[in-house]
């Protein structure tokens, strides 16, 4: 393809939104899909793909797909062979620089690397050849058929294999793989178009075992036995235009229920759990019923499925016609707690079944407005479900989460806007990665994106009200839905995707309303408000006087103009006021209504038309104010610090309905530890009426103000008699009653009660020996067996409480924790913790809950010193084979102990878990955890940061999580919360200043100037394995662990690498194959393979195994020159092939590549070159994804 | 039983010495019946005359004689349970005379005969003492409403309740607390006995007996055991299902997950299912035929299909 045709597509990213036009000079309308060998012993895939184009421009030569991990054998366009080139630039991202560790490069390379497949852009990993014999097939814009067969060996991500250890046929053990991965991973199982905004139509065709099910996107067609009866094979066909990265797989064998309701939805789940199954999924048709009500709209597809697996990636993951959920998500009638939760995620699922899956994305810059809308319809049906109560707790709690974070971390930008000339200001320059791409973003990032996005879907709905809100959604549905009958006519596709500008238009004509300054404000701008106020009451004038001051100069702030919503509270009723917040303006007069002289026994009129007595004895007689609320319906993301007495919160607290509210004053009550503050708490806590989460909370404070008033504190401990009022036994008040969870409610409170209450502390800051008594004898009285429902949740909170009760163990000269002297309270917790992890052994609880309380618990006790702190027993329970919450609550306390005692080794046990653990959900979260709590920051001495682990975690996200986006993203906030963005402080100081200086100014770096060859040799050395701390090197060659110079994958722009490619492809394909690389390059390769295994930390015995099989199988290839002159001088090419017989792929490869090399401004990509060989001579031309890097490929690796 | 024991007793002293070989008492009561009525029999036998007998003859006679007692005492029995008595009376007797044929009139004169022998009542047929110490206090004289003839009230012992232990000061209380203590003693008896013969982990160092866990041992499907409830559970689950629980649970299920009611989910198979209107109905009968591709049977392979 021409450059220009290059420019056309860029051009019209820059148009964007004005109509949807594809970055790619072809059309894709049909794409197959056949799976046609999954072997799960081995766990590989082989199959093949077929690729319906058409192309858009005349000259079309090269086609760009996106595929990893997949080994690719063949490509044939209209039955003739084509060559093809396979390049991946984020399997390694930095080459070449061995002492750069700066995250800030590494944020720019990687962005720059997923530029280069992006798909979005039009790029991709694979670069196919049409075959010379079709350019005038192509001039005439005829269609193309692209055939490519792939193997998938082993796959790290994208495909998730889970083949439990047990004896019996796969069928019977339960063994079962799936799709997964996070935003648009379709490319790691099949080469595809890996793009929201290319869609197509599908047929999908998988063979599996005659016992197990393969379930995909789609309807199914037909299920067809193979010939020798033992597999079957079930044919999709999609006919709703998809986007590939909606396409997903799940097989194994699922046992199938059919929705008693909905006759068209279908539920799978693993053997033996069709009764949890059964009831897990009795609700969905309300969830269905809802959406289709409010969106006037028929769920888009004629289908629907739904599959429980196990070790999900995440807990829900919607796609075309169907969702996967993680298998604990199921539950029994018996469980509360799971329920509520579980039902969340089906609706979640549901609503991106609308808006996400059938309605995609133009670009990644739309994303927003597709979690918006689902999100924000999640929300209506949680208004409708758990009540107006519950909704708002949600959106208080979502907003608390995003102003935090925002706060935090800088703010987050819903719709970015990457200027073409602009390069430089980046918009999110606050953030340690770029958010130009899905694929770079941290995962919390993206949660709080998700978090922010129906926020303000939500501000949309209060400006142009709701009504008009389900209308434009209509319209989209509606348009989406006649574009997608549309079968032959794939130019009206891009009406099923959504934009921003389309979005807005649509508003517009809908509502009629200008939303322009809203949109302004919380999406293309990042950044929330942070207001501060205070008041007044000027009794002369009978005026409020309000002070709202703004911090907009901290990092994720911004400043807010516009109307502000006051609702202040009087004797006389309460009355709204929208002030109208300008630049200058900090005070505005409020004029009162009431008369300070209150009427005796009036009752007062609150905002709900409610009119209620009050002891007014704690006003102050002077003013008529009861309370004051700053914007009270949450229309602003903003958050609000304001001042006013104590009696008012408590007034607030009891007397106003709202639940925000009473949540607000029960914070703001903290503060004021008084016997006033104390009544209105026990009576919120008392009142049946009041809802059960702010009474929640009302306990947690009232222990906090307990706590303050410790010495003053009259009567039993708080919250006692009130528990032994609502719980225990008229007759005998220290027995509770046998469990009866019938009422949630009051279930929620009798388990949170005693949690808050040990929290209560004595003069000596100790727990009351009443209250851990108490506990104690909720323990030993509690009794189930009435009860419909299991105490599981019940009885791991009474161990929470447990913990809670601990406080810190008085040690004398550091005396050895034993037996002997254990505190004696401590014995009897220690008691109650043996025998709760005892017996759930015997009798294990609903997803191990309470497992996971007494491995908290033992940590906290350990943490207290009160045993002597170890991880053995954590990590045993960390064990893969442990249920998983059980393996992260020990991870958990690894993870604390890590950085309490400072362990080397633990925390190389943690990393190596990262990258070998088969469960991708765990690699995730212990990243996750280790973010949140980290063994040192980067401003803190400890003997943990040594040079050693800044590599180790460098190559982590350089290269060892190349498999997994999020993993990769999740390694980079580790690397930022250890080492910062800069240069980590326990490196040497760079005294080589040469190097270093070529890598820090950009200007400087040539890639003429660097030696590749003598650091490469010198490197090569350096033994990479070795994880001992390497301080102070006296050469700085020698102490590098990066040698990736030789085999290392050239730098240059996206231009260059093109223009390159180009020149490559224009050459007829078959003389090229009998260009080899020089005999002496291949050499300069093996000892760098042989010290390899610097992507891991921990070095894999197979590698080198692989490396001989290799070595052997190398012919010596001749050198290839001439192709692009600036690069050829300093190329270094490479090429292998491994011959073996076609058949036996699995360990062999027959593949060649040529590496080349090249710098150009700064930026890195590489790429390698597959040709194909001679089809009639030899075996199939094979690229491997790894090519580049084939030692440490995933594929490779057994 | 009481009776041949009472009689093995009373005849003990005479029978001791047989006693070695025949340790049953009933078979002594037998024996000594069986003499008495051997001295009737040879009595009679004197009066009629005889000077000498036979032994085989009196065993022959005695034999006889003990039928014919026996069919009076057995038809008298059911004479007597017949009209509902557990005694039989005298006239319950003379009708059994009367049905074996036997002339009643002249039983008097025949009684009073002047050359009758009396033989001296065995001592095998004293009445058995009943041991003092199984009566309990006097038994209760019969109310005035039931005739006298009717059977005495057992011994005041087998229906008289006696209060044993003292009132339970709560009742409720103490049997909470026994459970409680019960269930932990089973608990910790059972854990440390798997604890004693398994594998165990410890948080101390110095001592691995006070506080032994059961080592963690990871599962090859751990999710079954996570996520399936336990058979105690269930069995659980299902008696509190068949209480009334269970129409309450219902309804306050649905007040925290407000649920739409019947008609909703009717016209949600009316909107969804529209294209199969027969299936709206489907919720209360499964008969209706569901068209669901993964019910569908598997296509058998036809032949050289394409792929």
């Amino acid at each position: 393809m021409p450059p220009a045709g290059l420019e056309l597509a860029r051009m019209n990213r820059k148009k964007g939104d004005k109509g949807f036009e594809s970055p790619r000079p072809y059309k894709l309308t049909h794409q197959v899909v056949c799976i046609n060998n999954i072997n799960f012993q081995r766990k590989s895939v082989v199959g093949f793909v077929e690729l319906t184009i058409f192309p858009t421009v005349a000259n079309l030569n090269r086609i760009k797909l996106n595929s990893k991990q997949c080994r690719i054998y063949r490509v044939r366009v209209n039955d003739l062979e084509a060559a093809f080139i396979y390049n991946d630039p984020t399997l390694e991202v930095c080459h070449n620089e061995s002492k750069q560790r700066n995250l800030n490069y590494f944020s720019n390379a990687y962005a720059a690397a997923v530029s280069a497949v992006d798909p979005d852009a039009g790029n991709g990993e694979l670069c196919i050849k049409v075959p010379s014999e079709l350019w005038k097939h192509v001039d005439e814009l005829k269609v193309l058929k692209i055939h490519i067969n792939f193997s998938l060996d082993q796959p790290k991500g994208g495909l998730h294999f889970v083949v439990p250890n047990v004896e019996g046929s796969m069928a019977e053990r339960g063994a079962h793989v799936f799709s997964c991965g996070y935003q648009n991973s379709t490319r790691f199982w099949f080469p595809c178009v890996d793009s929201y905004s290319e869609l197509c139509t599908w047929k999908l065709e998988f063979t599996v075992d005659a016992a197990m099910v393969a379930v995909s996107s789609g309807d199914l067609v037909e299920t067809v036995y193979t010939h020798d009866m033992r597999k079957k094979t079930f044919h999709y066909m999609l006919t709703i235009p998809t986007a590939a990265s909606n396409i997903a797989v799940a097989m194994g064998p699922f046992e199938i229920l059919v929705d008693p309701y909905m006759h068209e939805v279908t539920h799978f789940c693993l053997p033996q759990l069709l009764p949890l199954l059964k009831h897990t999924t009795s609700y969905l048709h309300e969830v269905f019923e809802f959406y289709e009500e409010i969106l006037t709209c028929r769920y888009p597809y004629s289908c629907f499925k739904t599959v429980f697996i196990d070790e999900a990636y995440v807990e829900v993951a919607a796609y075309a016609s169907m969702s996967i959920f993680s298998t604990n998500l199921l539950h029994s009638a018996m469980i509360i707690d799971e329920t509520p939760l579980t039902r969340r995620c089906l609706a979640q699922s549901l609503a991106q079944q609308f808006f996400g899956c059938f309605i995609s994305r133009m670009s990644w810059s739309d994303e927003w407005v597709l979690k918006g809308i689902s999100g924000y319809i999640y929300g209506l049906w949680m208004k409708k479900t758990f009540g107006v109560n519950e909704y708002r707790h949600w959106i208080k709690e979502e907003l608390d989460k995003i102003v935090m974070y925002e706060l935090k971390t800088g703010g987050v930008l819903l719709h970015p806007i990457f200027g073409g000339g602009k390069e430089k200001d980046n918009p999110a320059s606050h953030l340690h990665f770029s958010i130009k791409h899905p694929h770079t973003l941290s995962w919390e990032y993206y949660t709080m994106f998700q978090c922010k996005a129906h926020l303000v879907m939500r501000l949309i709905e209060n400006r142009i009200s709701m009504e008009f809100m389900l209308q434009v959604f209509n319209k989209l549905l509606s348009l989406a839905s006649t574009a997608s009958s549309q079968k032959f006519q794939s130019h009206m596709w891009s009406q099923m995707l959504v934009s921003t500008s389309g979005f807005l238009k649509s508003i517009s004509n809908v509502s009629g309303k200008d939303i322009q300054p809203l949109i302004k404000q919380w999406v293309d701008q990042s950044g929330v408000v942070k207001f501060y106020g205070s008041f007044a009451f000027n009794r002369k004038r009978n005026v409020l006087e309000l002070e709202i001051k703004q911090d907009y100069t901290s990092p994720g702030t911004q400043k807010y103009v516009g109307p502000l919503k006051v609702t202040v509270q009087e004797l006389d009723g309460s009355f709204n006021h929208t002030l109208q917040i300008e630049e200058n303006s900090l005070k505005h007069d409020i004029p009162c209504h009431s008369k300070s002289r209150r009427n005796k026994k009036k009752k007062i009129p609150l905002m709900n038309g409610e009119e209620v007595d009050m002891d007014l004895s704690a006003m102050d007689a002077d003013s008529p104010l009861l309370w004051i609320r700053i914007d009270p319906d949450m229309s602003v993301l903003r958050k609000v610090e304001f001042e006013q007495a104590d009696f008012m919160w408590q007034y607030q607290l009891r007397y106003e309905r709202d639940v925000v509210a009473q949540q607000e004053s029960i914070s703001a009550l903290e503060k004021f530890p008084t016997p006033a503050s104390r009544l209105a708490l026990t009576d919120i806590l008392e009142q049946e009426q009041c809802f059960y989460r702010v009474r929640m909370s009302a306990c947690f404070c009232l222990a906090k103000i307990a706590n303050s008033m410790v010495s003053t504190w009259t009567g039993p401990p708080a919250m006692k008699s009130l528990f032994t009022r609502m719980f225990c036994c008229k007759t005998c008040p220290n027995i509770v009653k046998t469990n009866n969870f019938m009422s949630f409610q009051s279930y929620f409170l009798q388990k949170t009660m005693p949690v808050a209450m040990a929290l209560l502390r004595d003069v000596h800051n100790l727990c009351p020996k009443e209250v851990l008594m108490f506990i104690l004898d909720l323990i030993k009285y509690n009794d189930n067996r009435k009860n419909k429902f299991s105490d599981n949740y019940y009885r791991a909170e009474m161990i929470d409480a447990l913990a809670n009760s601990v406080t810190p163990a008085v040690s004398v000269n550091n005396e050895v924790r034993t037996l002997d002297n254990l505190n004696p309270d401590v014995r009897l917790i220690l008691e109650e913790i043996t025998r709760f992890l005892n017996m759930e052994k015997l009798l294990p609880s609903y997803r191990h809950t309470i497992t996971v309380s007494c491995l908290r618990a033992i940590r906290v006790l350990q943490k207290n010193g009160h045993v002597p702190s170890d991880p053995t027993l954590f990590k045993s329970y960390a064990e893969y084979g442990h249920f998983v919450d059980i393996r992260i609550a020990a991870l958990e306390a690894v993870v604390d102990y890590t950085k309490v005692d400072r362990s080397y080794e633990e925390l190389q046990w943690l990393l190596n878990m990262i990258q070998n653990d088969p469960v991708p959900y765990v690699r995730h979260k212990i990243l996750n955890m280790l973010t949140k709590n980290p063994p040192f920051t980067k401003n803190m001495e400890s003997p943990l940061c040594s040079e050693a682990l800044v590599d180790q975690l460098w190559k982590l996200m350089n290269s060892g999580t190349s498999h997994d986006w999020r993993l990769r993203c999740g390694a980079v906030d580790l690397y930022f919360t250890l080492f910062g963005l800069s240069r980590p402080s326990c490196l040497p100081l760079p005294e080589l200043g040469l190097v270093l200086n070529l890598k820090e100014k950009k200007a400087v770096l040539n890639p003429t100037i660097i030696p590749e060859a003598v650091a490469g040799s010198q490197e090569a050395a350096s033994n990479l394995g070795s994880h001992t701390p390497l301080v102070g090197f006296p050469h700085p060659f020698s102490s590098s662990q990066d040698e990736e110079e030789i085999d290392m994958d050239t730098v240059h722009d996206s231009q260059a690498f093109i223009s390159h490619h180009l020149n490559m492809l224009e050459r007829p394909s078959t003389p090229g194959l009998s260009k080899y690389r020089p005999a002496s390059c291949r050499s300069a390769l093996i000892p760098q393979h042989s010290s390899g295994g610097d992507g891991t930390p921990t070095t894999k015995p197979q590698w080198s195994m692989e490396l001989t099989r290799k070595g052997a199988g190398k012919e010596q290839p001749p050198l290839e020159v001439g192709v692009h002159p600036a690069a050829a001088a300093l190329s270094v090419f490479t090429k292998e092939t491994a011959s073996s017989r076609h058949g036996d792929h699995h360990h062999h490869h027959h593949h060649e590549h040529k590496k080349k090399k090249k710098k150009h401004k700064h930026r890195h990509k590489h790429r390698h070159k597959h040709d194909s060989k001679d089809k009639d001579k030899g075996p199939f031309p094979l690229a491997s994804p790894a090519s580049g890097r084939s030692v440490r490929s995933p594929s490779l690796s057994d | 039983m009481a009776d041949a024991a009472a009689a093995a007793g009373a005849s003990g002293s005479g029978t001791r010495s047989g006693s070695k070989q025949s340790t049953n008492p009933a078979d002594n009561y037998y024996l000594a019946r069986r003499r008495t009525l051997q001295v009737v029999v040879s009595s009679l036998l004197t009066e009629a005359g005889f000077e000498s007998a036979e032994k085989a003859s009196v065993e022959t006679l005695t034999e006889m004689l003990q039928s014919y007692i026996s069919e009076i005492g057995r038809s008298a029995k059911s004479y007597c349970e017949h009209t509902a008595r557990t005694q039989p009376t005298l006239s319950d007797i003379v009708v059994t005379l009367v049905e074996m044929g036997f002339n009643v009139d002249t039983l008097p004169a025949y009684a009073k005969r002047s050359q009758r022998m009396v033989i001296t009542a065995p001592p095998v047929t004293n009445q058995p003492v009943t041991p003092k110490a199984l009566t309990a206090g006097q038994n209760r004289p019969h109310p005035p409403h039931i005739p006298s003839h009717f059977p005495e009230f057992p011994d005041p012992h087998t229906y008289i309740k006696t209060p044993t232990y003292r009132e339970p000061v709560s009742d409720y209380q103490v049997l909470r607390e026994k459970a409680a203590s019960q269930r932990r003693d089973v608990e910790r008896a059972l854990t440390r006995f798997m604890a004693k013969t398994g594998e165990t982990q410890s948080l101390f160092k110095d001592d691995v007996s006070t506080f032994p866990l059961i080592a963690a041992r990871p599962f090859t499907i751990p999710y079954l055991t996570a996520l399936l409830p336990s058979e105690l559970e269930m069995q659980q689950m299902e008696e509190t299902d068949s209480s009334e629980q269970d129409e309450q649970t219902d309804t306050e299920n649905l007040a925290l997950h407000i649920s739409t009611d019947d008609s909703g989910a009717e016209k949600e198979n009316a909107s969804v299912l529209q294209q199969n209107p027969s299936l709206s109905g489907s919720r209360n009968g499964e008969e209706n035929i569901i068209d669901n591709p993964y019910l569908r049977p598997v296509k058998k392979p036809k032949i050289r299909r394409k792929k």
